[in-house]
């Protein structure tokens, strides 16, 4: 019968109303700078789940960092909850993290995640980089600038890398380097058109749909050109980015350019006074 | 023809050789120069590098494929959704075929210009809510370029300067504290090696300015306050401590006479808008052009259009530069349709008004412009506690939108309205980073949309030569350009974008989008074919002949 299942839905619904206000009311209407729900069993479990479908792409399953930074070091590196709840409410302004704001995501979401990240992250900071930073500095100049930018410095064919030191982890910037990192970046792919005349365009592309593609080529013009007026459009399987193995870049110099990179930190590395 | 395959094309084998090829090649595209921007636009349609297509603010294109003969075949070629509400005041600008468009909500994108897909996208985060006022809406008017880097203002009052390629950003820097009501809206106008802006906030009791950066640092040059300082010229326009908190903001793009090496601008209203006791005086320099030196920000000449404004009416309408014969001499002249009902011809050497002229019939406030280029004020027009009728409203006999001018027809083209209000004060008191206009107004009995026209100004007598009636809508639409081509296109206040002749009014080709319009048009060539674009409500789209 219509009207029972109806019911039923109502009944449910009310329970689940009741079982939402009760954690709710947990939370003081104003902001907590302390986890209310610090060490809390089910809201650790809770917010595995969300953090599993909402940040790990880009922060990792083990949060040590993607595509988006690691984020087991935020405490340790003197971050207090408060701070880090303003960052996932409000985003980080030019970069790729969003705002996350209510009501899809509500303050409950939030302060569970960062209970379930707490119970991941060490006590202490990772050390620093191990290498000599200056000497990276170097390493980059000579084998990185042609393609990517830090500052007003460098080229524009690879991403920008100028706040490179807050957005990867140095795990992940390390397999990038050494060329274990399979998957080229959206805007990244390495493309060819062939002119009728048999003359090549060789770039990396920007955006693309069935009747055109837009390229950055290698001397750096954004262009967008018809299929049809092109021979052919193919797309290259490999990144740009050569593989930098032991043989052109030993260990320790790969520690160098690592403590150079973590040292990039934006033109404006500090996060805004409210995040403080 | 095909010379950009040839420009972009390198035959190079794999990964490690496209390395090689980029570490050993270094020719990259040109990038804009003073030079260009000097020259403005050119008849091979490849660029519109300014907010009014070039220095003077014309608008005045030389492209001549798109013709009256021709117009009806205008079709859309594209149409960008940006995804991003609100309204978008912004001209694109173009350059190599790529058009960088700026959206409200501090956001913007590099567009393919012959196919309308994106490049690149760049959103800087509005601060955290609270303390963002934004007056008076969240919007921003475009780009200024210079190099290779694109220059930008943002609601929370930075200038960023973005690398053309890729949308970073270059460098960031601080106009104002937002909280304190400052934001920026304007597109900048790059002059040699700076950038020069302005900030908004009128209604929120800032103290309004002109500021300079240089294009390659972000380190502020100079800075001219539009409401002078204890000491300084003008100072004593204003009563006791208003001049701290007198608006006299900047929100539209100036123009710039590389001869004179003067830049103008039109200022603000003073604030509060309506409750005016408490700023006896003249109030400069709002209402007022102001004419600078870009090198150093230096006052070389003012004229107040309206001193003492009571009904808001700032001179922030496009400054517009001519040179012409004026009464049988060659003149450097201004332009200016104000929103006081008048419209002005300076001489843009001194300042000097040479033509002051009505452009609508429903104006109380003053009978005329007098030989001393003051107006001759009626009585019975100041706001009241119970409320006075004054022509025109406060949103204007014309207000901002870009007006054009065709150096072929010697007709000033732009949007005017009869309309009147009933303007009322009250004694609210100024708060940091709240609003502070001393009083409202409110619609007059009788005023209805039929009173909104497209007039044609004949610069040597001020009278309308011809008009388009009933475009709908308000003054606060889209902007007007003229074209080489014999055309004037807009978009009109029911939502169609409208093809006119510019030497009769008659209105050949319309194309419906249900759209509001904010944006001005402006137009290009890619390949040799020429695009119309604007920006229509929150799309982006481009027209060009079947």
């Amino acid at each position: 019968m219509k009207w029972m299942s109806l019911a039923l839905v109502v009944l449910v619904l009310a329970a689940a109303d009741v079982l939402a206000q009760d954690v709710f009311l947990k939370i003081p209407a104003d902001r907590p700078t302390k986890n209310p729900l610090e060490g809390n069993a089910e809201a650790i479990t809770a917010g595995m789940g969300a953090y599993r479908v909402r940040c790990a792409d880009c922060h990792g399953m083990d949060a040590r960092g993607i595509r988006g930074p690691d984020i087991t070091q935020v405490w340790a590196k003197g971050r207090t909850d408060g701070a880090l709840f303003s960052t996932v409410r409000n985003g980080v302004p030019n970069t790729e993290m969003p705002a996350h704001p209510a009501p899809r995501t509500s303050d409950l979401d939030i302060w569970r995640i960062l209970a379930y990240l707490k119970t991941i992250a060490p006590a202490t900071a990772d050390g620093p980089a191990a290498g000599n930073a200056s000497a990276g500095e170097g390493l980059f100049a000579s084998n990185c600038v042609a393609c990517h930018r830090v500052g007003d410095r460098g080229g524009h064919l690879g991403p920008d890398l100028s706040r490179i030191g807050v957005a990867r982890a140095r795990a992940a910037m390390s397999r990038q380097i050494r060329g274990s990192m399979a998957d080229v970046r959206t805007g990244y792919q390495p493309v060819t058109l062939t002119t009728p005349n048999g003359q090549e365009i060789r770039g990396v592309k920007k955006n693309e749909d069935l009747f055109s593609v837009q390229v950055m080529d290698t001397r750096e013009r954004i262009q967008g050109y018809l299929r049809e007026d092109m021979k052919s459009v193919s797309d290259e399987k490999k990144s740009v980015m050569p593989v930098f193995g032991p043989d052109k870049l030993t260990d320790a110099q790969l520690d160098d350019l690592l403590a150079y990179l973590e040292s990039l930190k934006g033109t404006d590395a500090a996060p805004p006074a409210a995040n403080r | 023809m095909r010379r950009r395959y040839v420009r972009g094309a390198l035959v190079v084998l794999g990964a490690a050789a496209l390395m090689a090829t980029v570490a050993a090649q270094d020719v990259p595209p040109p990038l804009v120069s003073s030079q260009e921007l000097l020259d403005g636009l050119k008849a091979d349609g490849s660029r519109w590098l300014t907010f009014g297509g070039n220095y003077t603010n014309q608008r005045h294109s030389p492209l001549t494929q798109i013709t009256p003969a021709n117009v009806t075949r205008l079709v859309p070629q594209w149409v960008f959704q940006t995804d991003t509400p609100g309204r978008f005041e912004t001209t694109p600008l173009v350059r190599d075929n790529v058009l960088y468009v700026t959206g409200p909500l501090n956001v913007a994108w590099a567009i393919d210009a012959r196919t309308g897909r994106e490049i690149w996208r760049y959103k800087r985060e509005l601060p955290p809510t609270g303390g963002l006022t934004a007056c008076c809406g969240l919007v921003n008017r475009g780009f200024g370029v210079l190099g290779d880097r694109l220059f930008m203002t943002t609601l929370d009052a930075h200038l960023l300067a973005l690398d053309m390629k890729t949308g970073a950003v270059v460098w960031d820097a601080t106009l104002e504290d937002f909280s304190k009501g400052y934001a920026s809206t304007i597109a900048p106008l790059v002059v040699k090696d700076k950038v020069i802006v302005g900030v908004a906030g009128g209604e929120y009791g800032i103290r309004g300015f002109i500021d300079a950066y240089d294009a390659k640092t972000g380190k502020r040059a100079w800075r001219f306050y539009t409401i002078p300082g204890p000491g300084e010229p003008g100072h004593d326009t204003w009563a006791g401590d208003s001049w701290q908190r007198g608006g006299a903001s900047v929100w539209a793009t100036g123009a710039y006479d590389p001869d004179l090496n003067l830049v103008y601008y039109g200022i603000g209203n003073p604030g509060p808008d309506y409750h005016s006791e408490s700023r006896k005086g003249d109030n400069l320099y709002s209402d007022s052009l102001v004419a600078l030196d870009p090198d150093t920000g230096t006052l070389r000449w003012h004229y107040q259009f309206t001193p003492h404004d009571l009904h808001d009416w700032d001179a922030t309408e496009t400054p517009l530069l001519v040179d012409a014969q004026f009464r049988s001499q060659p003149r450097k002249l201004l332009l200016h349709g104000n929103r006081n009902g008048f419209f002005y011809v300076l001489d843009r050497l001194t300042g000097k008004v040479l033509l002051a002229e009505s452009f609508v019939k429903k104006l109380t406030w003053a009978s005329g412009i007098g030989p001393d280029g003051r107006p001759k004020l009626l009585p019975g027009n100041e706001p009241t506690v119970e409320g006075q009728l004054v022509c025109p409203s406060v949103s204007g006999a014309a207000n901002w939108p870009s007006n054009a001018y065709s150096p072929a027809t010697g007709l000033f083209y732009l949007f005017a309205q009869e309309s009147c209000n009933i303007y009322s004060k009250n004694d609210q008191w100024w708060e940091a980073g709240k609003s502070f206009y001393g009083g409202g107004s409110r619609r007059a009995p009788g005023d209805d949309a039929s009173g909104k026209s497209l007039k044609a100004i004949d610069i040597q007598t001020g009278r309308t030569k011809w008009e388009i009636p009933d475009i709908g809508g308000g003054i606060l639409g889209s902007g007007l350009m003229a074209t080489a081509g014999g055309l004037i296109f807009y978009g009109d206040g029911y939502g169609a974008f409208i093809a006119a002749d510019a030497t009769n009014g008659k209105l050949l080709w319309h194309f419906n989008t249900s759209q509001s319009w904010k944006g001005g048009p402006m137009t290009y060539t890619v390949d040799g074919a020429q695009y119309i674009g604007v920006a229509a409500g929150s799309t982006i789209l481009a027209f060009g002949l079947r």
